[in-house]
């Protein structure tokens, strides 16, 4: 089946009992056996069923089958958040002592749980520029962990060359982990350029309607933890083979971390997943059309989409996107008052700190997401006062175009 | 042909596919079984396509409960 197809019958062959065509949503704790000896069998790993919803869930384990299919990997494990799933990934791989290698630019969440959280149990993170891959090289380490990159960089737009850095992750052998949340598998299938873990936050453009939290772990299956440096992992695999790093999160590091997808949250990203290819085409659609007419435009001071053909971005955008460069954005008006007084012009665009939502969403990062560090970290992640993050919904383009035009004129007429 | 299965060895017939297998076998929850074969997992989408040969090991793997024989 077409990626398209799996989207919408991925996981679920429709309910043999009822008939139901959507994939029921199973609300439930636990799960119970008749006997005595059936619970146990399960628990041993001698008969396959489910337990608890805290470790798997009948709605949830639909979402991850459908996601292993979209990303073309070997399994998946649904979170309760992104954050959630990059922690598990984190922790799995990572123990005091060791180190991982982080691009900067990526989400302000993930820097401060690589740093803050993670860096009080005595990981350290090394953040590399995306732009010279060469950084990535010279910052691995016989330390080093794991390396992790976002598809684009929030919200410094940073696309990497993911093939060359899965190649230098490789070399080490460090596996490689990706966010594909900005550009989902409708953009890019990281599996096919190497990477080795697919993380998500289901959260944005798979959920699609800013209705519900949740995240996914993807072995893409190209990292052979039979011969990785994972000690714990490895001794796993000699039972479970390949499925290793996701046996040791399903029964170790997710288990005891808790962070679960709820079974009402994977039923609404299921639903999400089913339109999202046709979504995407919206968002990077009307992301380009008002790239290109805030780059026009004369109060505009500068304009960072990695879809416009003057990016320096713009090969890497051809080569692993197909060209299709996304949809977020961002623009500065020269200075936070504009921005502030943009931003409250808006009529149509909502004011909030999400992405990926059907409808066009603006954050100032600077002041919100990215207020916890000093203006030298913002600096250094790509943040500037001016710079306004636009999530580009799929509303008629021309209601967009309109909103963004007002608010423009305004933001500088109140200036006077 | 002859088959390794879950460590056993089995004689079954020829030419059969992995989603041929499951069913013959039974296999519990075959939504949420990974198949591999060989040392290798396949992808779900390989299931129809792949033909077992004699001597293939395959294994049926479930990582969704206590699972996996770990705990």
């Amino acid at each position: 089946m077409k990626a398209d197809t799996l989207a919408v019958h991925g996981g679920f062959g429709g309910d043999n009992e009822t008939g139901a065509t959507a994939v029921p949503i199973s609300q439930t704790v636990s799960y119970a056996y008749k006997t005595a000896q059936e619970l146990a069998d399960v628990f041993d790993g001698k008969s396959p069923g489910y337990i608890y919803t805290r470790i798997a869930n009948p709605t949830t384990a639909a979402l991850e089958v459908r996601l292993t299919q979209l990303e073309d990997g070997i399994g998946c494990i649904a979170t309760s958040s992104g954050m959630a799933a990059i922690a598990s990934v984190a922790m799995s791989l990572a123990r005091a002592g060791d180190e991982i290698i982080a691009a900067t630019g990526i989400f302000g969440g993930t820097v401060s749980l690589f740093e803050n959280t993670l860096g009080r149990f005595n990981v350290k993170t090394t953040l590399v520029d995306v732009v010279d891959t060469n950084n990535f090289a010279n910052a691995i380490n016989n330390k080093t962990k794991l390396i992790f990159i976002e598809t684009i960089g929030n919200p410094r737009m940073d696309v990497p060359d993911i093939p060359a850095i899965a190649e230098i992750a490789h070399q080490a052998n460090v596996p490689l982990v990706v966010d594909n949340t900005v550009t989902t598998p409708f953009l890019i299938k990281p599996v096919e350029f190497g990477a080795d873990i697919v993380v998500h936050s289901t959260s944005k453009f798979i959920n699609g309607h800013g209705t519900a939290i949740g995240g996914a772990i993807i072995d893409t299956g190209n990292y052979d933890w039979r011969k990785g440096t994972f000690e714990d992992i490895k001794k796993l695999s000699e039972s479970v083979g390949q499925l290793a790093f996701l046996a040791h999160l399903r029964n170790l590091i997710y288990r005891d971390l808790g962070g679960c997808a709820a079974p009402m949250n994977s039923f609404l990203m299921l639903q999400g997943l089913e339109t999202l290819s046709g979504r995407m085409v919206k968002h990077c659609e009307n992301a380009e059309k008002l790239a290109r007419l805030l780059q026009s435009h004369p109060k505009v001071s500068w304009v960072n989409y990695p879809g416009l053909t003057e990016s320096k971005f713009s090969n890497r955008v051809t080569k692993l996107f197909d060209g299709r460069g996304g949809g977020l954005l961002t623009f500065g008006l020269g200075n936070k008052q504009r921005a502030f007084r943009f931003i409250d012009s808006l009529k149509l665009a909502k004011n909030l700190a999400n992405l990926g939502d059907a409808k066009t969403l603006v954050i100032h990062p600077a002041s919100t997401i990215f207020h916890e560090f000093s203006p030298d970290e913002q600096k250094s992640m790509g943040v500037s006062d001016d710079m306004i993050r636009v999530s580009v919904g799929i509303e008629d383009f021309e209601d967009i175009r309109a909103d963004f035009k007002q608010a423009i004129e305004r933001a500088f007429k109140e200036t006077k | 042909m002859n088959l390794v299965i879950n460590g056993k060895e089995k004689n079954i017939a020829d030419s059969l596919t992995v989603s041929q297998l499951l069913v013959q076998e039974n296999v519990k929850m075959p939504d949420m079984v990974s198949v591999e074969l060989n040392g290798q997992i396949l992808r779900r989408t390989e299931f129809e396509e792949t033909i077992l040969k004699d001597d293939d090991k395959v294994e049926f793997l479930y990582f969704m409960g206590g699972g996996c024989g770990i705990n």
